[in-house]
C-alpha cells in the first residue's frame, strides 16, 4: 500500500484517533459502559461508539467487540441449541445481562482481528467491513500500535461526502 | 476357512496371524480409550489393518455376519437417525419438553421427575443423546426461569436416559447388536428388559429424592413463568409433524410386530425412513443424509471388521474358554460376573466397543457348552438367556457410574459446562457410581429370582 500513488484519501484522514479501548481482562459490563461513554474525535454525539478495540496488557491489539457481541453474550447458550425463542419471560433480558456481565471480554471479543495501516485507502476499508461484516476497522501504525479506528459511520459519511460534494 | 470352526471354540492355534490379530485390536482398543485420536479413525485404521494383514478376507469383512459388518445394526441406526432428523424441525420434541416442564407445574421436583421419565421413555425408542441434546437446553431454560441450579435437572437426564435406553432393543447400541446377533425380537426385549427398567426407575427416582429433594425451593412467581410458556408455539410445521407422528406409529407397530412377520428390525426402520423421507417432500436428501452421525455408523464399521479379526483367530474363543473355566461351568455365576463385569468395564470404557467384542464371546461360549445345538436353538437356550439379558443390563446400567460412562453423560457435562455451570468428573460420579450400583444389583436380582429361581 504504502509507497503508491494512493486514492486521495486514506484510513488516517477519517480515523477517530485516541479511541476508547478494553483490556482483554476487562468484563462485559465495563465494554458496555465504555462503549455508552465513548464518543470521541471529531464526532461528539451522545450514542457512545458502536466497538471498541481490545488491547492486551502490553497494548497490542488483541480482538475487537461490538455492540452485537455483547447482545449474542446475553443470549445463553442453551438458545441457540434448540428453538426456545417463544419461550421466554419479561425479565430474562435484565437476568441474562446481569448473569453475563460478569464474563470477560476475551470471551466475547472476535479475536479474529481484521486492521489496516494508517495509509490504506478507504475502499480498502470498506471492502474490509463487508467481507468481515465489521462495525469498525482498527487503525495501526508501522510499529503495529493501534493509533485509532475507523467505524462504519465515518466510512458512510465518506461515502456521503463523494455522492453529495457541494454539502459536504 | 469356515466361520464355524471360528466360532465353535475349538482349540486354538497362536499362529503368527493370532498375534497380528491380537496387537491390532489391543492397540486400536488402547488408542479408543486413550482418546489421542477420534475412535472412528482408530477402528477404521484398525479394521483395514484387519484385512491388509489378510486377518479377514474381504468378503468375509463385509458379507459374512459372524465375523464382518453386521448390516443389521448399520441400517437400523441410521433409519432411526433419519426419522429423527426429518422430525426435529417440526418442534415436536420443544413441545414434549416444554409440555412437560408444564406438566411439572413449576415444582422443582415434579418437574424433575417429568423430564426424567420423559427423557427416559424418549430413550427407550430414540437415541439416547439424540434424547438428551433436546431435553438439556429446554431444562436450561426451565432452571434460569425458575432460578434453580440446572445440574441436579441435567445429571438426572442423562442417568434417566441411559436407564431408559436399557428398556427396549433399539434404546441403545449394546441393545440393538445384542439383538441382531443373538437373534432376539423387539418382544423378547419387552418382556425381559421393560419391566425390571420400570423398576429401576422408580428406585432411580427415589435415590434423586433422597439426594436432591430438599434442596429445590422456587418462589411463587417464578413458578408463573414456567405456566405461563404456551407449548404450542413450538410446533412448527403442523402437516409435517402429522405425517411423522403416523410413520413414527407404523415403525413402532412394525418393531412390536416384527418377530411375528418374520422381518429384520432394520427393515421396519428403513421402511419407516424411507416413507418419511417421501412424505417430507424433500427434493434434495443431500441435507438430510448428511445430518446422519456418519462418524458414530463408520465406527460400527470399522469396530464389527476388528472385532471380526479376533473371533476368526480364536482370541474370543480363548478368553470364553477362561471365563468358563474362571466360573466352573456354573452359568449363574457366569451370568453375574458378565452383569457386574460389564457394569463396571462401561462406567469406564465406550460399551459399545465391549458389547461388540463379548457378543462373540458369549456365543462361543455357548458353542462350548452346548456343542450339538445350532441356531436359534443355540442362541436362545433357556441357561443361555439370562446372559444376554446381563450383558444388555450391565452395559447399558454401568454407563451410569461415571461421567465419560455413556455418550449422553459427555453431552449433558458439556452443555452444563457452556452454560457456565461445570460439572466435574468427581461430583457426576457421586450421584452416578452409587445410583449405578444400586440399580446393577436391583438387576442382577432381578435376573437371579427371575431365570434361577422362578425360571420364567
Amino acid at each position: 500500500m504504502s509507497g503508491s500513488p494512493g486514492p486521495p484519501r486514506e484510513a488516517r484522514d477519517i480515523m477517530e484517533s485516541a479511541p476508547p479501548f478494553l483490556l482483554a481482562t476487562n468484563s462485559v459490563r465495563d465494554a458496555v459502559r465504555t462503549m455508552y461513554a465513548g464518543s470521541t474525535g471529531a464526532d461528539t454525539g451522545t450514542e457512545g461508539v458502536p466497538g471498541l478495540v481490545v488491547l492486551t496488557a502490553e497494548g497490542s491489539l488483541a480482538g475487537l467487540v461490538s455492540q452485537h457481541d455483547v447482545l449474542r453474550a446475553i443470549v445463553p447458550s442453551y438458545m441457540t441449541m434448540v428453538d426456545l425463542s417463544e419461550f421466554t419471560w419479561d425479565e430474562m433480558l435484565g437476568e441474562m445481562a446481569l448473569k453475563m456481565g460478569v464474563k470477560t471480554v476475551a470471551e466475547v471479543m472476535n479475536a479474529d482481528v481484521v486492521s489496516v495501516t494508517e495509509d490504506a485507502p478507504l475502499m480498502e476499508c470498506v471492502d474490509l467491513v463487508v467481507l468481515h461484516s465489521l462495525d469498525c476497522v482498527p487503525v495501526l501504525d508501522a510499529a503495529g500500535k493501534v493509533v485509532g479506528v475507523v467505524y462504519v459511520r465515518d466510512l458512510y459519511r465518506a461515502v456521503a461526502e463523494a455522492l453529495f460534494p457541494q454539502e459536504a | 476357512m469356515g466361520t464355524e470352526s471360528a466360532v465353535a471354540g475349538g482349540a486354538v492355534t497362536m499362529d503368527a496371524a493370532f498375534w497380528v490379530a491380537t496387537v491390532i485390536f489391543l492397540v486400536s482398543y488402547a488408542f479408543i480409550i486413550s482418546e489421542k485420536i477420534h475412535k472412528t479413525i482408530v477402528a477404521l485404521v484398525g479394521a483395514s489393518l484387519v484385512l491388509v494383514f489378510k486377518i479377514l478376507e474381504q468378503g468375509e469383512a463385509f458379507h459374512l455376519e459372524a465375523l464382518g459388518v453386521d448390516w443389521n445394526v448399520i441400517v437400523l441406526l441410521v433409519s432411526m437417525m433419519l426419522i429423527v432428523i426429518l422430525m426435529r424441525p417440526t418442534g415436536v420434541f420443544e413441545y414434549v419438553a416444554i409440555k412437560s416442564a408444564r406438566v411439572g407445574k413449576g415444582e422443582p421436583f415434579r418437574i424433575m421427575v417429568v423430564f426424567a421419565v420423559v427423557t427416559a421413555v424418549m430413550s427407550a425408542f430414540l437415541d439416547n443423546v439424540t434424547t438428551v441434546l433436546l431435553i438439556a437446553p429446554v431444562t436450561l431454560l426451565i432452571a434460569d426461569a425458575l432460578e434453580l441450579d440446572p445440574v441436579p435437572f441435567l445429571i438426572s437426564e442423562a442417568i434417566a436416559s441411559n436407564i431408559g435406553g436399557t428398556a427396549t432393543l433399539i434404546g441403545d447400541p449394546p441393545n440393538i447388536m445384542i439383538g441382531s446377533r443373538a437373534q432376539l425380537d423387539f418382544m423378547q426385549f419387552i418382556y425381559n428388559l421393560t419391566p425390571i427398567i420400570i423398576i429401576i426407575m422408580v428406585v432411580f427416582l427415589g435415590l434423586m429424592k433422597l439426594f436432591f429433594g430438599r434442596g429445590l425451593k422456587v418462589r411463587p412467581e417464578l413458578k408463573e413463568r414456567v405456566l405461563r410458556m404456551n407449548e404450542r408455539e413450538a410446533i412448527k410445521d403442523p402437516v409435517m409433524l402429522k405425517k411423522s407422528l403416523a410413520v413414527l406409529a407404523i415403525v413402532i407397530v412394525g418393531f412390536v410386530l416384527h418377530g411375528f412377520l418374520g422381518y429384520q428390525p432394520a427393515t421396519v426402520a428403513m421402511f419407516g425412513a424411507s416413507l418419511l423421507l417421501l412424505l417430507s417432500g424433500t427434493k434434495e436428501p443431500h441435507h438430510v443424509l448428511g445430518e446422519v452421525e456418519w462418524p458414530t455408523i463408520f465406527f460400527f464399521i470399522g469396530l464389527f471388521i476388528l472385532v471380526g479379526g479376533i473371533v476368526k483367530v480364536g482370541l474370543i474363543s480363548w478368553l470364553s474358554t477362561k471365563l468358563l473355566t474362571a466360573t466352573g461351568g456354573n452359568l449363574l455365576a457366569t451370568t453375574m460376573v458378565v452383569g457386574w463385569f460389564s457394569a463396571f468395564a462401561s462406567a469406564f470404557v465406550d460399551n459399545i466397543p465391549y458389547v461388540a467384542t463379548m457378543i462373540p464371546l458369549i456365543i462361543d461360549m455357548a458353542h462350548q457348552l452346548w456343542p450339538d445345538l445350532q441356531g436359534t436353538a443355540l442362541l436362545h437356550h433357556p441357561d443361555l438367556m439370562p446372559i444376554w439379558w446381563s450383558l444388555a443390563l450391565g452395559a447399558c446400567l454401568g454407563g451410569n457410574g461415571t461421567a465419560i460412562g455413556a455418550s449422553a453423560n459427555v453431552i449433558v457435562v458439556g452443555m452444563s459446562e457452556r452454560a457456565g455451570k461445570r460439572i466435574t468428573f468427581l461430583r457426576f460420579m457421586l450421584y452416578g457410581m452409587p445410583i449405578m450400583i444400586i440399580t446393577v444389583a436391583v438387576a442382577m436380582l432381578y435376573i437371579w429370582i427371575r431365570y434361577f429361581v422362578l425360571g420364567w
